[in-house]
């Protein structure tokens, strides 16, 4: 890269910064909505929108005491946590006879698991509606939805165990069999604890994808409400500052819980390498 | 092989094949959840798109009525080639966007710079897609930034609906929505490109551009082919975004379906849901060779 600063001509100069203007107004282009919304929540105007005409934090006691919302968390809640578990569960069990079982057709098993992903929700929501309220005859309801939204974050769990796993270091396996540990406490002491950082950072994901699941919930979810749907409710007619109030805080939400799915795994592995280092040492301070 | 197989004693076969069924068995949940509540329902779907309804009962009698009076509304055919067409518009100018992007991320951005970089690119695709759709509304909107800005400048006097409840501002939105992706898949294939090629061209006597179009663009094609898919398919399916700022001159195909199956229209809607699904698959099937699901997620 060095040589290619001496070499760069005039014309390469003005490419290298013509390209950087343009990722600049990139940011600019995807921070911007994002900016303005937060912003107009903590404007006193109660159109939402410009001119500020003063700073407040009303909308956001509106919000934080509307009952309907306080309702409509709960639900979101619940729903996210048992969708959490369940693909948590089912894709990490999943992920193991995907990268260790001989399997004739991998490439086509692995299609076929994360296809839900690849499929516009609005299809997985319309096909669950028909088969609930069909054939099956059950009762739409906050279950309906967990199931409908699991089908969706389950391939992602799957896609990240299974990248872990698959850069497993199976002598580990064997040396722990050799050294006299079962399949049992072979899965809990030395492969768990290993795969771990993919199965927190895929709940994360699961719970983060959860909370702002709209279209699947819609269908299934009945005359319950989550936060999404309520926003959706709100949002039909117009921008309202409570609505950029709640907004800001869920998207504040959901930057915290992908915050912590990158940096909770890294931080899990850093400590067990120090712990290492730091047993390596004293076993060699030892020996000297 | 097989040979083998066909003279192992059954207790010695049986010995062999318990532990493969054994190593298939954590399978089990993943096919019940996936198989029962994703593959069955849709193949419940199909055959729903096939029967027809009577008195608000779906009847197990085998037609083509639903999609004959699909095509047979001029309205709803004029929506799926409008789908077809905002589909088209809209992946390619994300890729057309996200092109020049990840080219500039790779190649002129500092190596420390860019990991950081491309996880801010990528945050938005993550928080709520609710949220960024809606998020739009506070610039297009009546009393959104444009409208304020115009007059504001003495433009206009009164706020105009131009800019939004049109197919245009349902274009700029998906856009907005599928950058993030079209941006990490692409960078994620330019990023293992030897530059020397591109420098031996240009020694050779191409031009800069002819270079990137006969050098590099032909060996980043799955990161491409990739990106096309998985931008194209969502926006098939598309249904917030033309709902919230679509308005009625935005309408997609998407939104015929939730309006079928509000108005108990089942099978109805379910001929439209398969239409979209057909799309898909061809979708799929054209460009399987040069696809890659690890291109895109990373699995």
């Amino acid at each position: 890269m060095a040589a290619d600063v001496e070499i760069l001509s005039r014309r390469g100069r003005v490419t290298r910064l013509a390209l950087a203007v343009y990722g600049t107004l990139i940011y600019v282009f995807l921070f911007g909505p994002i900016v303005l919304l937060v912003l107009f929540s903590f404007n006193a105007n109660r159109y939402g929108t410009f001119p500020v005409t003063a700073w407040t934090l009303k909308w956001y006691r509106a919000a934080v005491s509307d009952y309907q919302i306080h309702d409509a968390v709960a639900t979101t809640l619940k729903v996210a946590g048992e969708v959490t578990a369940i693909s948590v569960v089912v894709g990490t069990t999943a992920a193991f006879p995907l990268v260790r079982s001989r399997l004739r057709w991998r490439d086509g098993v692995r299609v076929g698991l994360v296809l839900p992903i690849m499929i516009p929700g609005l299809l997985i929501g319309v096909s669950l509606l028909v088969l609930f309220t069909g054939p099956l005859h059950w009762q739409l309801s906050p279950q309906t939805a967990v199931i409908g939204q699991s089908v969706y974050t389950t391939p992602f769990v799957i896609l990240l165990v299974s990248a872990r796993l698959q850069g497993f270091d199976r002598a580990l396996e064997r040396a722990a069999a050799d050294l006299g540990a079962n399949a049992f406490n072979r899965l809990r002491f030395v492969v768990l604890p290993l795969i771990l950082p993919a199965i927190i950072a895929g709940a994360l994901l699961a719970f983060t994808l959860s909370l702002d699941e709209f279209i699947i919930t819609y269908f299934l979810i009945g005359t319950n409400i989550t936060l999404p749907i309520f926003i959706y409710t709100q949002i039909k007619f117009g921008i309202t500052p409570e609505v950029n109030a709640l907004a800001s805080m869920l998207l504040a939400a959901s930057l915290l819980v992908l915050a912590l799915a990158f940096a909770l795994p890294q931080v899990i592995r850093a400590s067990r390498r120090a712990v290492r280092f730091g047993t390596g040492r004293r076993a060699a301070r030892i020996t000297a | 092989m097989t040979d083998a197989a066909t003279t192992v004693p059954t207790a010695e076969r049986r010995r062999r094949v318990l532990p493969a069924v054994a190593s298939y068995l954590p399978f089990l949940p993943a096919i019940v959840l996936l198989g029962g509540f994703f593959l069955v329902p849709l193949g419940i779907i199909v055959c729903y798109s096939f029967w027809e309804v009577v008195d608000y009962n779906v009847v197990h009698r085998w037609t083509l009525d639903n999609y004959h009076y699909f095509f047979s509304v001029t309205a709803y055919v004029r929506t799926m080639w409008a789908t077809l067409w905002v589909s088209l518009v809209a992946t390619g100018i994300t890729l057309g966007l996200a092109f020049p992007f990840a080219y500039w991320l790779s190649r002129y951005v500092p190596r420390r710079l860019r990991a950081p970089l491309l996880v801010l690119a990528v945050v938005p695709f993550w928080t709520s897609y609710l949220l960024r759709v809606y998020s739009w509304l506070t610039i297009l909107g009546q009393k959104g930034l444009l409208n304020r800005f115009l007059q504001w400048t003495g433009m206009t006097h009164h706020p105009i609906g131009l800019f939004l409840y049109d197919r245009s501002a349902v274009i700029l939105v998906l856009i907005y929505l599928y950058f993030p992706f079209a941006a990490l898949t692409l960078y994620s294939s330019i990023e293992r490109f030897d530059w020397d090629q591109l420098r031996a061209a240009m020694d050779l006597g191409a031009t800069p551009f002819g270079a990137i179009r006969r050098i590099l663009v032909p060996q980043i094609r799955p990161g491409i082919v990739t990106a096309v898919i998985f931008v194209f398919i969502p926006i098939l399916g598309e249904y917030l975004t033309p709902q919230i700022v679509g308005g009625t001159g935005g309408v997609m195909i998407g939104n015929l379906v939730v309006n079928f199956f509000q108005a108990a229209e089942y099978t109805r809607g379910a001929a439209v849901s398969l239409l979209i699904a057909i799309f898909i698959l061809l979708m799929l099937v054209l460009f399987r060779r040069s696809l890659s699901t690890r291109e895109a997620y990373g699995g």
